[in-house]
């Protein structure tokens, strides 16, 4: 019966970084649940969330030698190949084929994916997108946008049509709120 | 800048969050480098936004664990050899699975129908290869014993012609009276315009190799050299002897193998008189 450590993390980062599998072990058992409710708030899909995971965790081993821990925490680092992973999900040709596929077949006008969205309680309920329920409206579409859909400050402003100067401002706004909340 | 202003500005969370646009990352991580309570206010946020998340963490399905162990494990097998080539590959394949899985499915289906085919096919052709050279074998025996039947027609019927010929002179050699084999018999047919010689062995007894039958032609008295000649287990063959113009009798003698310049009487087998 093999006992399984428990590392600090620079402990686990130095055991990550050999490529020792009860390292990994370790950190899918504490992490996985946290990444994949990242991932599950992207791609709104059990199954291309499963996917996705798989991915990042392929990721995490291929680039760990990448991971400098003055730049941040490696939690930070994983948080950032799973919202990467998965905002590339949602924007691949095939994951939008099926969208569109969803949408007619269903029959409903949906302008705004994010309407979508609010169809889904369960998701609505986790994480950030709990934390985003305490914004104000104006900013809370505009975290959805930046952070679940992946898109620039000047793509935002495009697609809704409001000045950069006023998203970067409100983006900023809303940042700050989540830290409050956070606290 | 004032450093408690840059801290509240919003930039960390933009950092920590993968929203800052790629100078603010690099001057970010400048102030972090220059300013410790800045990197501080950054590890602050980190870590109460890593406890949020894993305090909202939810469990993915069992099995998929074993999946993804499964793939690092032969990941951790490959690295040596091509790391290079698969970081080009990382998003590409897992991105697309949805359908591909089932098109890797029905390649994989169509493999195997294709491995059975090529497998029962090949097996077809080497039994019909086979049998193939089975018949050739058998087409090129049957040519040959064809053949053999052809050149033996021929000699029966070249000497069928030769007997028919009236200008054939036939002569009979019996054995001689007390001769070394009493049942010995040939016939010398002496075509009487162009003097060829022809001798057909009736019955000779098969001579030891290292001895050979002499034909003579008796002319005036005198024995003169006709050739030697092996006898032939074919009954019906001919053997063409030396020309001879002019004789009154043929005889044969077992001679030194070659022949002699001149019979041994003693070993006299056959004597017939030209009639």
């Amino acid at each position: 019966m093999d006992i399984t450590p428990t590392y600090n993390e620079q402990e686990l980062i130095a055991a990550l970084k050999t490529k020792d599998e009860q390292s990994y072990s370790y950190l899918y058992d504490n992490y996985s649940g946290a990444l994949y409710s990242i991932i599950k708030q992207i791609v709104l899909d059990g199954e291309l969330a499963n996917d996705v995971l798989q991915e990042v965790f392929i990721n995490i081993w291929r680039k760990i030698e990448s991971y400098d821990a003055t730049k941040g925490r490696l939690f930070t680092w994983m948080l950032n190949i799973a919202r990467n992973a998965s905002i590339d999900t949602i924007r691949s040709k095939s994951f939008q084929n099926s969208q569109k596929n969803q949408e007619l077949s269903n029959n409903v006008n949906v302008n705004s994916s994010i309407s979508n969205q609010t169809i889904l309680p369960d998701i609505d309920n986790i994480g950030l997108r709990k934390t985003l329920e305490t914004l104000k409206g104006e900013h809370r579409i505009l975290i959805e946008l930046a952070y679940f859909k992946g898109y620039t400050h000047e793509e935002i402003a495009k697609i809704e049509g409001i000045p950069l100067g006023t998203v970067k401002t409100r983006i900023r706004n809303a940042l700050l709120q989540l830290r409050e909340y956070l606290k | 800048m004032n450093v408690k202003e840059y801290i509240s500005s919003g930039i960390i969370e933009s950092y920590v969050l993968g929203l800052a646009s790629p100078e603010e990352r690099v001057e970010f991580e400048r102030m972090c480098d220059s300013y410790p309570e800045i990197r501080e206010a950054r590890d602050a946020f980190e870590l109460s936004f890593e406890k949020n998340a894993l305090s909202n963490a939810i469990e993915p399905p069992a099995h998929l664990k074993n999946e993804i162990f499964a793939k690092l494990h032969s990941e951790g097998n490959n690295k040596q050899t091509d790391n290079s080539y698969k970081k080009e590959n990382v998003v590409a394949p897992v991105v697309a699975m949805g359908w591909l899985r089932y098109v890797a499915a029905a390649s994989i289906v169509l493999l195997i129908t294709s491995t059975l085919l090529n497998y029962y096919f090949f097996t077809q052709y080497k039994e019909y290869s086979a049998k193939y050279d089975q018949l050739v074998q058998n087409q090129t025996q049957m040519a040959s014993a064809n053949q053999t039947l052809q050149t033996k027609l021929q000699d029966y019927e070249s000497a069928l012609s030769m007997i028919k010929d009236p200008a054939m002179a036939v002569v009979k050699m019996p054995s001689i009276p007390k001769g070394p084999n009493p049942n010995s018999l040939t016939t010398v047919y002496w075509d009487t315009k162009s003097k060829d010689v022809y001798l057909m062995v009736n019955n000779l007894p098969q001579p030891t190799s290292d001895k050979q039958y002499q034909l003579w032609a008796l002319v005036d008295g005198k024995p003169v050299d006709a050739g030697v000649f092996d006898v032939s287990k074919d009954s019906l063959s001919f053997v063409k002897m030396k020309n001879i113009p002019r004789a009154q009798a043929f005889a044969i003698t077992l001679e030194k193998k070659g022949g002699s310049p001149t019979p041994d009487m003693s070993a006299l087998y056959v004597l017939g008189k030209v009639s």
